[in-house]
């Protein structure tokens, strides 16, 4: 240490230890979340990959990226990834740069602001290069814009309603049957366990806000939120009957109390309320079911969302769209490897489910014995809804995104009681009309 | 003359790196400059839309609640942090014992501040389940989410930046320190009170340095972007409650594909705090005095 002050200049030492830390930097990058700065001279392609996720994420992604580069030795896939919404703006903001990524995961409320903006490869035009066969129908319907296809799911998913059964079973409530549950006897179930656990733990809660939730109650009241010709489809009549289920099952202590629940509280498992025993039970993208179970302690038994008896709302979507740029350095490469991603059997079983059940459904039915038991549970739960009659899910209309924060918004204004549900449907489709033409 | 040359020479080589970010500044200030004039969604190529960006703003709700924020923010918390930070300086200049440690002490927190670690600090602190409601538990009272709730969230952050008087304090003390003590010896042997004395002795003497801090505040204030960009996930939440004017700036740029408007909002910017800062060079005549 003290070398540093009676020295000047370099000696040898501190030449030798340079060398060292410049040794040791070199070994570095493989763990996946570098910023570039790797050494294009060695011959390999690179091609850049963004998705959003966490580190469990991250590693099962790895998994998959190391078997394709392992046979395809020309090719490096240097990948970023981070929280959903920060990785919404960056990537704007990447293309605006001019330096948008090879292959990205793409929101699917956003698919269209990219696609109709002329941003992205229009993978129809290359199934030469990518298989898109094994998918069904209604999967690829998901990235399908017209005759074009912009996007291919990277899984899919649909939403769930897990109920934690240890905080259940130590208050003696009973779980409601899931397939044919009401959105009172969601109520009913809900209060009854924040009654018997004296308000320690609230019954449930979900968000009003988000826009997948909203989507399959409007189609239980026969609505398409969204119209197939890309229009606001859903009647204030519905926003307001939403908010009244909400802010119901708050006035019948089913819900926590307004304020409660921090709405910005953040997105991982670990954080949620229900990880934390503060509710019993909540909505999840079924996906996450494995890392949600992990964080509350292995007890959740999933359910449908109630109300799905009389008229079909829960459709097949995706928790993320692979989408390539437009502009592309590499496009035949960033084809073969999101290829690789689909139809690769070995990729989709080291890659489990933390996407969803593989798009491709042979590969699904390969995979799906080798799965550990959550990640099982929630495939065969979106197995079976797959095999019912479902309304379809297509890509969300231009203007769609901001969508979100109006309903956030809006529903702060109702929970506290500052807007009436009846003028928040009226406010809602007001607002909304403006960003969603038509 | 060689000698003051040479000084002359340091004195630009010190500068050189302002230049140098002048030059990061430039080009972007002017692109702004022109991008406020254009519909630019970011991903195509801008298209000139003369005042179209401007005119929006008008009608524009969300904007109007965005400059009542920042405005309703600057206003509370400006003159409260220049207060307590005033009489924190004065405290410390009575001579405490160990003054270079509570002088960073008090300075900590507004290194701190702005960072995001603190913000998601301050959220548990006032969240429902935080631990001011424990605090209030004690007495029977459920406090609301302090952060959470659209009443409160904008106050909880007012009480964040009030926390920050560090860097006003230390700048006061620096004044402080400057006042000759003949002043107030002379004064008490006038009689006069300690009240008396800091009236007419420590405020007028104190004004340019008053002015000084109250300037930066009020820039600084008016660019917060941090505090309400981590308590509500970049939204302006609960409700629209911490919509400061640059965090809608960003929502409409990066997430709303709506740059021109975003560069347009920009330049009202601008405009707001060199208007502000006008009045208050002006409003100076008034009040500052200079001794010398």
């Amino acid at each position: 240490m003290n070398t540093i002050g009676t020295t000047v200049g370099p000696t040898r030492r501190h030449l030798l230890t340079l060398a060292g830390l410049a040794a040791t930097a070199a070994t570095l990058p493989g763990c996946g979340r570098g910023f570039g700065g790797g050494d294009d001279d060695d011959g390999r392609i690179e091609i850049n990959m963004v998705w959003w996720g966490d580190a469990q994420r991250a590693e099962f992604t790895q998994k998959s990226l190391d078997l394709f580069q392992t046979a395809n030795p020309g090719i490096r896939v240097r990948t970023e990834y981070q929280d959903s919404s920060p990785y919404k703006d960056k990537l704007a903001a990447r293309f605006a740069a001019g330096d948008p990524p090879d292959l990205m995961a793409m929101r699917f409320d956003s698919l269209r602001e990219y696609a109709d903006r002329g941003t992205l490869l229009d993978l129809a035009k290359h199934a030469g290069a990518l298989d898109l066969t094994g998918l069904t129908e209604p999967a690829r319907a998901l990235g399908q814009v017209g005759p074009q296809i912009f996007g291919v799911p990277s899984g899919l998913n649909t939403i769930s309603f897990v109920v934690d059964k240890a905080i259940t079973d130590r208050y003696g409530v009973s779980i409601p049957d899931g397939d044919t549950w009401t959105w009172a006897d969601l109520s009913e179930f809900a209060a009854a366990v924040t009654k018997a656990s004296g308000g320690k733990v609230y019954g449930a809660n979900f968000e009003p806000w988000t826009v997948a939730n909203l989507l399959v109650f409007a189609r239980q009241r026969g609505e398409d939120f969204f119209t197939a010709d890309g229009r606001l489809g859903a009647t204030a009549g519905t926003i307001t009957a939403w908010f009244e289920l909400t802010e119901g099952l708050r006035a019948a202590k089913a819900f926590p109390p307004a304020g409660f629940i921090d709405q910005n509280n953040g997105a991982s498992p670990a954080q949620s309320y229900l990880a934390k025993k503060s509710i019993a039970s909540q909505i999840i993208p079924s996906n996450n079911l494995l890392g949600y179970n992990q964080a509350c302690g292995g007890n959740l038994v999933m359910l449908r969302i109630p109300g799905e008896t009389a008229r079909r709302g829960q459709s097949i979507d995706t928790p993320a769209l692979w989408s390539i740029a437009a502009t592309s350095k590499h496009p035949d490469e960033t084809l073969k490897l999101l290829n690789f991603l689909i139809n690769d059997v070995e990729a989709a079983r080291v890659a489990g489910a933390t996407r969803g059940v593989p798009p491709n459904r042979k590969i699904a039915e390969q995979i799906a014995p080798d799965l550990d038991a959550d990640n099982k549970r929630a495939t065969e739960f979106l197995t079976a809804l797959q095999n019912e009659k479902l309304p379809p899910s297509y890509p969300y209309p231009v203007g769609a995104s901001k969508l979100t924060n109006i309903l956030k918004t809006i529903s702060t204004e109702v929970e506290f009681g500052r807007l009436k549900p009846a003028a928040a449907g009226e406010r809602f489709i007001t607002e909304a009309r403006k960003e969603i033409n038509g | 003359m060689t000698a003051i040359r040479r000084q002359d020479r340091a004195g630009y080589l010190f500068l050189l790196p302002w230049f140098g970010g002048m030059l990061f500044m430039i080009v972007p200030f002017f692109a702004s400059l022109y991008l406020a004039f254009t519909d630019y969604d970011l991903l195509t190529a801008p298209t000139w839309a003369g005042l179209d960006n401007f005119r929006r703003m008008f009608d524009d709700a969300k904007l109007h609640q965005s400059l009542k924020v920042t405005i309703t923010y600057t206003v509370v918390s400006v003159p409260l942090s220049l207060i307590v930070a005033l009489a924190v300086a004065m405290v410390l200049d009575r001579g405490v014992r160990g003054l270079a440690i509570y002088r960073s002490v008090y300075y900590l927190p507004s290194l701190l501040a702005g960072s995001v670690a603190i913000v998601m600090l301050w959220r548990y602190i006032f969240g429902y389940n935080g631990i001011v409601n424990d605090f209030l538990a004690w007495f029977g009272i459920q406090g609301p989410g302090w952060a959470s709730d659209p009443r409160y969230a904008l106050s909880t952050l007012i009480l964040l930046h009030v926390w920050t008087f560090g860097s006003p304090m230390v700048i006061f003390l620096a004044g402080l320190r400057q006042i000759p003590a003949m002043y107030y010896e002379a004064a008490s042997m006038d009689g006069a009170s300690g009240w008396r004395q800091f009236r007419s002795i420590t405020l007028p003497l104190l004004s340019p340095i008053i002015f000084f801090n109250l300037v930066q505040a009020l820039i600084a204030s008016f660019q917060t972007f941090t505090q309400g960009y981590v308590i509500s996930n970049g939204t302006g939440g609960p409700g629209e409650s911490t919509l400061f004017y640059n965090l809608y700036l960003y929502q409409k740029g990066f997430a709303e594909f709506d740059m021109g408007y975003a560069s347009a909002m920009a330049w009202l910017l601008l405009v707001i705090i060199a208007g502000f800062t006008a009045v208050n060079f002006l409003a100076a005549r008034f009040w500052v005095f200079y001794d010398n």
